[in-house]
């Protein structure tokens, strides 16, 4: 009889759609396996389209942090048992392994709490704080900011004891009906191309005035294309913005989105997308999930090494400061506009000062970013950082 | 009549005593006005206890807003009578079970509500409590549960007074029985009079069993003084300014290392209002002991709605002026004095020659201070000036000691001893008396506590801390030299009033008794948090019987003594500790869980 595995990944968006392969792995590895994801109760909806998945279980960190606030205020026995009562929620018996991804406390008590034996982020008992070989590569190259040659979606399928898998086709999105009056997004002839409007972090925000400049170079370099505009509702201001910064005959060829579409919508709208332009990481990664091509733009403490999208093809710029290092204070005064439109319209591109041009490759040991113009990585490099990471085998 | 009758009849089954005081009150103290939605509203000396359009909607929406704060476990104890449209909206809002008592200061004002309209049965299931303020304190503190206030302001005010003498008492009965420790982070100023203070706080705190967590600044004095060494002043402002921001940020470092139940600032303490504010969204609570003439120092205006709870030595206008600036909670808490510290000493020969005098005066050389003194100068007794700050006031350098050079507080007990009659006068900035003489300062109470004579300048707040059988005061200049005359031959006379007046501070006015009300008056607005563990419901024991239906959490619980107070954050510390080569058991495991999220609500940085 197969085994029950429970692959716990509590942190956002961009993590969660990065789980792809580990699942995709497990699953090739383990194939009478019985996989469930644990993962924060408001990304549920594409925890459910994440493919090899049994059964996705939410995690109520509000719940969570209301009943911790109650406790600290007066800790009550009563505390333990709606807590407990919730863990029995998610499993009455323990699955055989957790798969814990996050180096979060409450990600690997949730896996001694929910499975006989856990893997993945740290080594020994929940308190022991030893960091995995893999937990521990991917923090070096966080706190190192140095170059990555092993994808942080790949260094999962190392926490769970599995090589990277074969292949990672485009998720398969379940068709979902737009809001009627979105619902003609890239149903009609022409490019259109996906354009975020919001970021992470603020210190990543892109200029609405950078932002109309690309639409307007966009929707002049590609005949008959259409901009879509994606963001949630906090977002829906700059893209009343960047629309005002546009001339008024380009206002017709845009279509804002923001603040009206689910998480399923959005991964619906992302596959009628040619191209997604974008800082904000999280749907950057769920455009690539689902087989669009993504153009990044990283700035401040966005890494491509750290988190460029996972796959082939997709383009990242990244901002540079003097030394050519990434960094939270590198505000960029010169922005890649015309050179994403060349990108996009497959023209020579020229370099950008303070800016490096990433391309994303794959082979057997998983994807990497590799510099514009410069040979890719030769695979005996990556295979020997395997080598020394040494997956366990399960 | 009909309906006053027929609510009375109803009322009898539970309260009987106050139907028999009904029948025999006047009533007739509100007018009924009619409300455009047909309900009576009323009106009291002119003003409207009840909304004149819609009063049981206004109702409704005061109740919802109560909900929000009333604990199930909690007694509501409803201040403001009214028609009681909001006493029957929270009645048909609570929670089943949920208990409610009115406080009903006037009779009168009862029987006009049960005559005014039909009130249902829901009178039966609320209780009602009246007399004087301290009858109704002793009823409530009878219940011995966490008592909620919530106050119908549009009819609580008309009887203001009432109802802060009925928290008056309570405040007084919680500090008396309070058995629980609370962990006070006490944050001092980097110099200044207040820095004692702050010493004395922390004494107070530790003397009354609590955990103390002392934040003290004065170790960067020095560095704060060679920041002002600058000649320009801007550069000088503007350095101390930001190096008391850096000291704000390391006090809010210390408080998530070791997140305390209570921040009590005292004045002067480096705390920035982004700080304060931060510390309010984490859930801290903060309170400041605001220990100066708020006329005089006013930066209480950039940090008002930045303390949860504001306690100041001047009342009135003060109070006022706080709230204005955003200040939700505002109290009245004296200066006091430090037994330990100020005490009656038995001075050597030479210390006496050294210290003594027929007059002295304690204090830096204000304005008022300059122009008055000299004038109490005489051949008729011999006077020491002692302090700093006096440079330029020639007709006082005969009695100047040490060059104007600052004294320690050791040295100044010693003259408070050693002196026949202690001057006493308030620090003004303008020449003459105070012309706005409130609150009364440390200098008063800590002569007293060493058992010392003073003539004291007349205060208004004075009459409420000593009887003039307890302190001499004086109100004007021109009373003074009579005043000296007439006691310094009177030493049996001095004596009776130094030990009056130290009799009265050991009794009513040490820290410990402004501590104990400070907690006390944070405990009654906070019965589920800090009056809870004031009134020791965390401990031990208490846990212990709450986890019998968990017996799983006893080990966990049996690790700590009895009396000891267990938190959450106790209990992961405690695993956390213990957790080395062994494997976690599931109770334990959740225990941690849950730590994590109160960990990340006090993660301050």
């Amino acid at each position: 009889m197969g085994k029950r595995a429970l692959l716990i990944q509590l942190a956002r968006l961009g993590d969660l759609v990065q789980t792809i392969p580990a699942v995709t792995a497990l699953k090739e590895a383990h194939a009478d396996w019985m996989l469930d994801l644990l993962c924060p109760a408001h990304l549920q909806d594409i925890g459910r389209i994440l493919p090899g998945i049994s059964t996705v279980v939410g995690w109520d960190g509000t719940e969570w942090s209301r009943r911790a606030r109650r406790a600290e205020k007066e800790f009550r026995p009563e505390y333990v048992v709606e807590a407990d009562a919730d863990i029995r929620a998610v499993t009455q018996e323990p699955y055989d392994y957790a798969c814990v991804l996050n180096q979060h406390p409450r990600a690997i008590l949730a896996g001694a709490l929910l499975a006989r034996e856990s893997m993945g982020a740290i080594i020994g008992r929940p308190l022991d704080q030893t960091l995995s070989p893999w937990a521990a590569y991917v923090r070096a190259i966080a706190r190192d900011r140095r170059a990555n040659r092993i994808h942080l979606a790949d260094a999962f399928c190392g926490m769970c004891g599995v090589h990277p898998p074969r292949d990672v086709p485009p998720i398969p999105v379940r068709s979902v009906p737009l809001p009627h009056d979105l619902d003609p997004i890239g149903q009609s002839s022409g490019p259109w191309i996906g354009l975020l409007v919001g970021a992470g972090a603020p210190e990543r925000l892109i200029p609405v005035t950078v932002w109309a400049e690309v639409i307007a170079g966009c929707l002049g370099a590609l005949h008959g294309s259409r901009v879509v505009l994606l963001g949630s509702g906090e977002e829906q201001g700059r893209a009343g913005w960047i629309q005002t910064a546009l001339s008024s005959s380009l206002v017709g060829r845009v279509w804002d989105t923001t603040g009206r579409l689910s998480l399923t919508e959005l991964a619906q709208t992302l596959t009628r997308c040619r191209v997604v332009i974008g800082a904000d990481t999280g749907p950057l990664h769920l455009a690539a999930a689902v087989g669009t091509q993504v153009i990044g733009w990283y700035c401040a403490r966005a890494r491509v090494h750290e988190t460029g999208p996972y796959g082939q093809s997709h383009w990242v710029w990244q901002a540079e400061g003097v030394d050519g290092r990434a960094g939270e204070t590198i505000q960029p005064t010169r922005w890649p506009i015309e050179e994403t439109i060349a990108l996009l319209t497959n023209q020579p591109v020229a370099s950008v000062p303070n800016w490096s041009l990433w391309n994303s490759q794959r082979d057997r040991w998983g994807a990497y970013y590799v510099q514009a113009g410069q040979e890719p990585v030769a695979p005996l490099e990556r295979e020997q950082i395997w080598n020394d990471l040494h997956p366990t085998a399960v | 009549m009909e309906y006053l009758n027929h609510n009375l009849d109803n009322l009898r089954q539970i309260a009987p005593d106050l139907v028999a005081l009904l029948r025999t009150c006047s009533g007739g103290v509100l007018a009924m006005v009619p409300s455009r939605e047909g309900s009576p509203s009323a009106r009291y000396h002119d003003q409207w206890v009840h909304s004149a359009y819609d009063p049981k909607k206004e109702a409704r929406s005061w109740a919802e807003q109560q909900l929000k704060e009333w604990k199930h476990e909690e007694v509501a104890v409803v201040l403001g009578v009214g028609l009681l449209y909001h006493v029957e909206a929270l009645a048909h809002s609570r929670p089943p079970d949920a208990r409610m008592v009115v406080v009903v200061p006037d009779p009168s004002v009862l029987k006009d509500a049960l005559g005014a309209r039909p009130l249902g049965s829901w009178i039966n299931s609320v209780q009602w409590v009246t007399g004087t303020a301290e009858d109704v304190a002793a009823q409530l503190e009878a219940r011995s549960s966490p008592l909620r206030f919530l106050t119908y302001g549009p009819a609580a005010r008309f009887h203001a007074d009432f109802h802060q003498r009925l928290e008056a008492s309570l405040r007084r009965m919680m500090a008396d029985k309070t058995g629980g420790r609370l962990h006070v982070a006490v944050v001092g100023p980097i110099y200044g009079g207040s820095l004692p203070i702050a010493r004395s706080v922390v004494s107070a705190l530790n003397e009354l069993g609590h955990r103390v967590s002392w934040l003290d600044h004065h170790v960067h004095q020095e560095s704060y003084e060679a920041f002002g060494s600058y000649r320009d002043e801007r550069h000088r402002l503007m350095l101390q300014s930001r190096f008391a921001d850096v000291l704000s940020l390391s006090t809010m470092a210390h408080l998530a290392e070791d997140p305390p139940d209570l921040v009590l600032a005292i004045a002067q303490a480096p705390m920035t209002l982004a700080v304060l504010q931060h510390l309010r969204k984490k859930k801290f609570v903060t309170a400041m002991w605001f220990v100066e003439n708020y006329r005089h120092l006013t930066y209480w205006q950039q940090l008002a709605a930045g303390y949860d709870y504001w306690f100041v030595i001047q009342q009135g206008d003060c109070h006022a002026a706080l709230k204005r600036a955003g200040a939700a909670h505002v109290h009245y808490l004296p200066m006091a004095a430090d037994p330990a510290v100020h005490r009656p000493m038995t001075l050597t020969q030479t210390e006496q020659q050294d210290y003594g005098a027929d007059v002295s005066f304690v204090g830096a050389g204000y304005a008022n201070r300059r122009s008055l003194l000299p004038q109490w100068l005489s051949s008729e007794w011999t006077m020491k000036l002692w302090g700093n700050e006096w440079d330029g006031t020639q007709a006082l350098s005969g009695v100047l000691q040490r060059n104007g050079a600052r004294i320690d507080t050791e040295t100044c007990m010693k003259v408070f001893n050693a002196t026949a009659v202690n001057l006493n006068l308030h620090s003004y900035s303008g020449a003459g008396m105070d012309p706005q003489p409130d609150f009364v300062n440390p200098r008063t109470f800590e002569l007293a506590a060493c058992g010392a004579f003073q003539l004291v300048d007349a205060r208004t707040l004075l009459p409420d801390l000593f009887t003039s059988d307890e302190v001499v005061s004086f109100r004007r200049p021109d009373d003074v030299p009579q005043l000296i005359r007439t006691w310094l031959t009177d030493p049996e006379g001095r004596r009776g009033y130094a030990e009056a007046s130290r009799r009265r501070v050991l009794r009513d006015h040490t820290y410990r008794h402004r501590v104990q009300e400070l907690l006390a008056t944070v405990g009654l607005a906070q019965p589920d948090r800090i009056g809870a563990i004031l009134r020791g419901d965390r401990l031990t024991t208490g846990l212990k019987e709450r986890a019998a239906s968990v017996p799983e959490l006893l080990p966990l619980l049996n690790r700590f003594p009895a009396g000891q107070r267990v938190e959450l954050k106790d209990l992961a510390a405690d695993i956390r500790a213990r957790a080395s080569g062994r494997q976690l058991a599931r109770e334990e495991l959740l225990v941690l869980m849950l730590d994590s999220y109160r960990a990340e609500t006090k993660d301050l940085v």
